[in-house]
């Protein structure tokens, strides 16, 4: 849009900020370790003493990234986009370890290791790499790392021939569902037509999350764009798009604009279009277009809503989906963060901050009389049954198992 | 309130005025006036070797000089419609860079026809320019963009010029420290009641101060008291006709711009967006008032200087605004024309032997921050000339204090030293970075009960939440560093919010509202200040 | 395609997650309905004392404030206390002191405490924290104020000094003085009030203050401190610090953000969570949803995206001027942000604010004005919609913080507007 006088709306955001510290008292990392001087200070109190291109406050990169204290404002401010931008300028002015680009691509790597998955999973899982991985690149010994499936969700899709359906829904899987759990892919897919809906699934790549949380905005761009690119025109003829990563679908729906500053058509298309899978499928129920054909599941499960699906400020609606299963016991955790948050949990530096952050979660998890733990993001789930032992699973999971499918 | 003197105590073996126990000091060269013109005559003087004193009714810089937005001229203002004050202005720019960097912010500036400028002025301005010595590019639009991205894209041209930003605080101060390293005596809180005339002759003044009067008597007088001159030379049996020109300013949150930008068109209202310190900082206007010290602020004004802002930055209207505030201008003229703007913003100095008959007291007015230090020169060349001695000014050559090595202020200078300091220190003002060392510093240092002379120096409670949070942190530590009472310590704490208010209410709307309110319910509602105990005199005063 | 795609209904949404919203929110939620709240961020109650001050100053002290209300009121006809009966009253203090587990809420409307603010004035307060309570000015002789040296937020010098200074004002022989501690905090020297609530949780650290505090004290001295002592477990910390040091020990609330706030605001949304309603955080109401010519929801923003949420009654708890549920313009144009209501503010060509810092600024009335039901009305006293309760500082009329009134207004308004919708859903 270059038409439109250049308006820096996130940043401006900090002309909110009343310095009420609600945000740090909400803000996980800075009540871990007070390495992090809180998303107040290194926010909106710090960002006016910035020009572009200026970086002075090294202590800023402790931020996780977790955007608990947008949330959490109750003015506005827009504090986690604000903190996000100032890093990538200071990852642009120091140099960035090899390990930061290593964790961005995703895509790159579950193409690479799928042909050769039990040779990547055996190397990710030896000891003797892990310790040269954290000597060498930074990569904490013990931090949850996935992996590969040995198969993709897209090659799956492809040939997948779904019943005849009067509507029709695109499905945003991510890098995650595609190269490390297609199960899960497979399972929405499923849950989807048994509610009458045809599923398309476009080419996709990865959309540029972990590039931009570790602050190389341009070639996460260019990734973002691509992938928007992709699903343009499916939003264009009015079809919804889901996600069942709800961090990568909340960079389609907030962060390619607010941290990336990606100011186009395409994407403001495709965002508002895009649901979380929860959302999506709480919405059909509030519509009376939900299939409540569910079995009893006699179990007890915890339920986490993570930092990234809280950004989407729709609540929870996962709690409402799995209310409709009989005999299912929810226990609603009230922590804000696991720790992970995306790569952070995993660099050698922040890794013990990260399971600080999560201990709270953690206790609760393996304290309760839970069968299963329930959390609507990837990583987050790692770093659950890392730290706990426990499985974990996406809503998806359990309402597929409900269905009976 | 503690005597606030700043004497030549730490300047061992540079003559000392003499006196001070009797309530009397003897001096070669009295300075009536404690702002930019003030404080360099004073280290100008001593410097040349007079024993100098310098009084001051209020804490220093808290006239004219600190209440303008921190535009270090180029000259490019005055290219022309005044092409003297251009190249005097040109001249010290030069100069200040060079002695003051550590004041001094090198932000540049733009001048750009907005789309309401008479478009052939750019090319008038350039001549000027070119023929007043001031170094002038143009650049394209959108490379005017590139390096301020919320300019108005509908300019039409930008001209690039050396303009600056200065922190006019830190410059007095650092014209005070120098001044006391050779042997000045300072006093500021020293308001002068009368001025002492020998017949034809005038040998000092009796001044007020916290340990009550003063008689200062002075082989010359120089009056530099700005727009208050003409009140000072009225106790002296002279008439200045200074007309003060009251210019109001609007600070907002945060910057933005980075680069000085002006309009670049005859000089009017609202023309100047200044990146100073944290801010930016929209001014001004331009009205004549009839007293210096009363003088009220609109709402009208105040939209004014919103839409100026509106046409150099879009969407400035909506960008939170912190505080208002104005300045009177010292403007000399005899014989005044109506408009302020006319008159001339060059200096002089009167020597009242021949003007009015009275000798050894001279006035030096008109002029602006940036030519302080020619003024200074000139006014004191003009008192060696009272004196009957020849001594040459050194203020061009020798840098001020923490100067001298073209190291210019950097805004980002505060954030990386609180990076350095983060576990070791308590952050007292969140707003402006101020730590607890650099607090308890200033209030030794100052030996003051006044949180507002502590905030000039340090930026106390001028951020965004306007002392909300600091103010009780700040009284706390204040009560506690001093020997205050607790009611001295409650007086400094209401003052404080008074201070605060009178820049606020005028303008009060949006997010600086919303801020206004949760800091009245920090001090109403959770501390209550409205029932402070105060003794009887300080509570009819608050 | 979903028809009704972004749509969710419930019986109630409340926006705003502050006092009065979490009060009327838990209420419903615990009476059966379906309730959402939304909130933009978490609400204003975490930086407030916690102390639930009916009335303080009306404009003189009061001391009983059941007894002042009556005459208050009929000198200000437009304060929400105009559509608070006694009994509500009561009722409301009864049903918050019943739904905050951590501690005990002591007091009534009959009788104010005087509790020392952190700069040392006594404050009129009526429900406050067992933790506070200790405080009274009237029933301490000789205390010791304690402070944190990590603490920039508590000064106990000039608190004390304060203190002593307004009891003998008073006509009360107290003697307080400043006890500072230096409790070992890992090297850091700033810390904040949250971070002490945890570090007083950890019985090492309880131990170091409690064997400073015990070489300092003087016999027969109370001890007063900033409001830090615990947070999940304030209780036990509080009792334990008395025993460990047998003295009674009160807590004196700081600077926001604030450790009571914190508790009181967990209390509530773990009770609204455990009745199982819903808190939608990070989203923000821009406006009324009408159908039919009815108020049918509210539309709500999160991202670029905006939703509806159908509800069949709306608590509007967004706040005031300091929260941004009233929002004002430069020329003094207001307006109600979450669904345009009409805003009660200084008449026009009225001065809004005067140049005195302490002066009643006729822009600290503004707000909306309710009828006896809690439904906001418009210019000709008529309620503007019949399913929209107002509670808290969005209703205008009231000085809370001069008055000392804040969250008793926002308690008992939250309240009623759940007992209006409780009688409307019969």
């Amino acid at each position: 849009m270059t038409d439109e006088p250049a308006f820096d709306f996130i940043r401006d955001s900090l002309d909110h900020c009343v310095k009420c510290t609600i945000c740090e008292t909400a803000c996980p990392v800075a009540n871990a370790t007070p390495l992090f001087p809180g998303p107040k200070y290194v926010g909106p109190q710090a960002e006016r003493f910035r020009t572009p291109g200026s970086s002075d406050d090294g202590s800023l990169d402790y931020c996780s990234g977790c955007g608990i204290c947008s949330q959490a404002c109750p003015q506005g401010v827009h504090v986690a986009e604000i903190n996000s931008r100032a890093r990538a300028t200071m990852k642009q002015q120091r140099r960035m370890p090899l390990r930061d680009h290593l964790l961005s691509r995703p895509s790159v790597e579950g193409r690479l290791a799928t042909p050769v998955a039990p040779l990547a999973n055996f190397v990710l899982s030896n000891r003797i790499f892990r310790v040269l991985a954290e000597r060498t690149l930074g990569i904490h010994r013990s931090a949850p790392l996935p992996t590969f499936a040995g198969r993709t969700f897209q090659r799956w899709a492809r040939r997948h021939r779904p019943a005849a359906a009067e509507r029709e829904v695109v499905y945003f899987h991510g890098c995650s569902a595609n190269y490390f759990q297609p199960e899960l892919a497979e399972m929405t897919v499923a849950v989807l037509e048994h509610n009458g809906f045809r599923v398309l699934v476009p080419p996709q790549d990865c959309c540029g999350l972990p590039l931009q949380s570790n602050g190389i905005f341009d070639t996460a761009r260019s990734y973002v764009r691509r992938l928007v690119g992709n699903l343009a025109p499916y939003a264009r003829a009015g079809n919804q798009i889901v996600a069942t990563s709800t961090s990568c679908g909340l960079m389609l729906k907030r962060e390619a604009r607010e941290i990336l500053g990606i100011e186009d058509d395409d994407l403001r298309v495709v965002s508002e279009q895009t649901y979380d899978i929860c959302e999506f499928l709480a919405d059909l129920d509030a519509a009376g277009q939900l299939r409540t054909d569910f079995r009893a599941v006699p179990m007890t499960v915890t339920y986490h809503a993570p930092c990234q699906q809280q950004g989407h400020g729709i609540g929870k609606p996962a709690l409402d989906l799995l209310a409709l299963i009989p005999e299912l016991k929810v226990i609603e955790l009230d922590r804000a963060c696991c720790g992970i948050a995306g790569t952070y949990g995993i660099k050698r530096e922040k890794y013990d901050i990260a399971m600080k952050v999560g201990q709270g979660l953690f206790d609760d998890i393996t304290s309760s009389a839970a069968d299963l733990s329930v959390c609507d993001s990837e990583t987050c789930r790692w770093q659950i049954t890392h730290a706990t032992g426990r499985p974990s699973v996406h809503p998806v999971e359990v309402l597929h198992r409900a269905y009976g499918l | 309130m503690t005597s606030a003197a700043i004497s030549s105590a730490s300047a061992a073996g540079q003559p000392a005025p003499a006196g001070r126990a009797d309530g009397r000091i003897d001096c070669d060269v009295l300075v009536i006036g404690g702002g930019s013109t003030g404080a360099g005559v004073a280290r100008d003087a001593a410097m040349r070797g007079f024993s100098t004193v310098l009084v001051e009714r209020a804490d220093m810089a808290t006239g004219t000089t600190g209440r303008f937005h921190g535009l270090l001229h180029s000259g490019g203002r005055y290219v022309v419609k005044d092409p003297k004050a251009a190249q005097e202005c040109i001249g010290e720019n030069i100069i200040l860079r060079r002695i003051a960097d550590d004041c001094i912010e090198d932000t540049g500036g733009l001048f750009v026809t907005t789309p309401i400028d008479d478009p052939g002025y750019a090319d008038r301005f350039i001549q000027g320019c070119k023929a007043t010595g001031i170094e002038v590019q143009e650049i394209g639009v959108a490379e005017a963009l590139r390096r301020e991205p919320r300019l108005n894209p509908r300019i039409s041209r930008a001209l690039v010029v050396p303009d600056a930003t200065v922190d006019a605080w830190k410059m007095v101060w650092s014209c005070v420290r120098s001044a006391t390293q050779y042997g000045a005596t300072v006093l500021p809180y020293h308001e002068v009641i009368s001025v002492i005339r020998d017949g034809s002759r005038v040998a000092g003044a009796v001044v007020r101060g916290p340990g009550g009067e003063l008689r200062i008597r002075a082989e010359v007088v120089i009056n530099a008291a700005g727009a208050w001159a003409g009140k000072i030379a009225a106790m002296a049996g002279c008439e200045v006709k200074v007309r003060p020109g009251k210019g109001i300013m609007v600070a907002t949150n945060h910057r933005l711009v980075n680069t000085v930008v002006n309009r670049c068109e005859m000089p009017a209202d609202g023309d100047i967006l200044v990146p100073i310190r944290t801010v930016s900082v929209i001014g001004t206007t331009d009205t004549l008032v009839d007293d210096p010290d009363d003088w009220p602020i609109s709402r009208q004004e105040i939209d004014e200087m919103l839409t100026a802002g509106e046409n150099l930055v879009p969407g400035f209207r909506e960008s939170r605004t912190l505080r208002v505030w104005g300045g009177v201008r010292p403007l000399f003229q005899d014989e005044g024309p109506a408009e302020t703007r006319d008159v001339t913003r060059a200096h002089a100095v009167l020597d009242h032997r021949a003007r009015d008959g009275v000798e050894a007291f001279l006035t030096i007015t008109g002029g602006k921050f940036c030519t302080y230090r020619l003024m200074a020169q000139d006014a004191v060349d003009a008192a060696c000339g009272v004196l009957g001695t020849s001594r040459p000014c050194r203020t061009a050559d020798e840098p001020l204090p923490d100067s001298g090595e073209q190291k210019f202020y950097r805004i980002g200078s505060r954030l990386a030293g609180r990076e350095r300091t983060l576990h070791d220190e308590q952050l007292i003002c969140e707003c402006e970075l101020v730590r607890r060392g650099a607090l308890e510093e200033a209030i030794a240092r100052r030996g003051a009960a006044s949180l507002d002379d502590i905030r000039r120096a340090l930026r106390l409670g001028m951020g965004p939440c306007q002392g909300g949070f600091c103010t009780y942190r700040a009284t706390g530590i204040l009560h506690q560093a001093t020997n205050l009472s607790a009611a001295e310590a409650n007086r400094a704490l209401l003052e404080f919010l008074q201070e605060r208010w009178k820049g606020l209410h005028p303008l009060l709307h949006g997010d600086q509202l919303r801020q206004a309110w949760l800091d009245d319910w920090i001090f109403q509602g959770v501390l209550d200040v409205e029932h402070l105990p105060l003794a009887e005199q300080e509570r009819a005063r608050v | 395609m979903t028809a009704q795609a972004g749509t969710r209904a419930a019986d109630a949404v409340v926006l705003g997650a502050g006092m009065a919203g979490l009060t009327a929110a838990v209420r419903l939620a615990e009476a059966g309905l379906r309730v959402v709240t939304v909130a933009k961020g978490l609400g204003s109650l975490r930086l407030a004392p916690a102390t639930i001050d009916i009335l303080g100053y009306g404009p003189g002290r009061v001391d009983s404030p059941a007894e002042a209300l009556p005459a208050f009121v009929a000198a200000h006809p437009h304060h929400p206390y105009a559509a608070v009966t006694p009994g509500a009253l009561a009722d409301s203090l009864r049903w918050l002191a019943g739904h905050v587990d951590a501690y005990a809420y002591v007091g009534d409307a009959s009788a104010n405490m005087l509790l020392p603010t952190a700069i040392g004035v006594p404050r009129p307060s009526a429900v406050v924290p067992e933790t506070m309570a200790g405080g009274d000015i009237r029933s301490l002789r000789c205390v010791a104020i304690a402070g944190l040296r990590a603490l920039k937020d508590f000064h106990p010098a000039l608190a004390a000094e304060n203190l002593r200074a307004a009891a003998a004002a008073g006509g009360l022989a107290l003697d307080a003085r400043p006890v500072l501690l230096s409790p070992p905090t890992d090297g850091e020297a700033d810390v904040g009030t949250l971070s002490f609530a945890r570090r007083f949780e950890d019985p090492g650290f309880r131990g170091a203050v409690a064997a400073e505090l015990r070489a300092a004290l003087r016999d027969e001295e109370a001890v007063g401190f900033p409001a830090v002592l615990g947070f999940d477990q304030v209780r036990s910390v509080w009792t334990e610090l008395q025993e460990a040091i047998g003295r009674p020990v009160f807590e004196i609330p700081t600077m926001p953000p604030s450790v009571p706030g914190m508790r009181l605001a967990r209390a509530l949304q773990e009770r609204l969570r455990r009745a199982g309603g819903r808190f939608v955080l990070g989203a923000q109401a821009v406006g009324p949803e009408i159908r039919d010519g009815r108020l049918a929801g509210v539309r709500i923003r999160a991202g670029t995206r905006e939703t509806v949420r159908l509800a069949r009654w709306i608590v509007l708890a967004t706040g005031g001027l300091a929260s941004g549920g009233i929002e004002v313009e430069l020329g003094g144009a207001a307006r109600e942000s979450a669904l345009g209501l009409p805003v009660f503010g200084p008449d026009p060509g009225e001065p809004a604010f005067l140049p005195g810092y302490l002066d009643e600024h006729p822009m600290g009335t503004i707000g909306l004005r309710v009828d006896a039901r809690l439904r906001p009305v418009g210019r000709d006293g008529e309620p503007v919609r019949q399913n929209v309760l107002a509670a808290g500082a969005v209703i205008g009329g009231a000085r809370p913080w001069r008055e000392k009134s804040g969250d008793g207004i926002s308690l008992s308004t939250g309240y009623l507007a759940a007992g209006t919708i409780l009688e409307d859903a019969g």
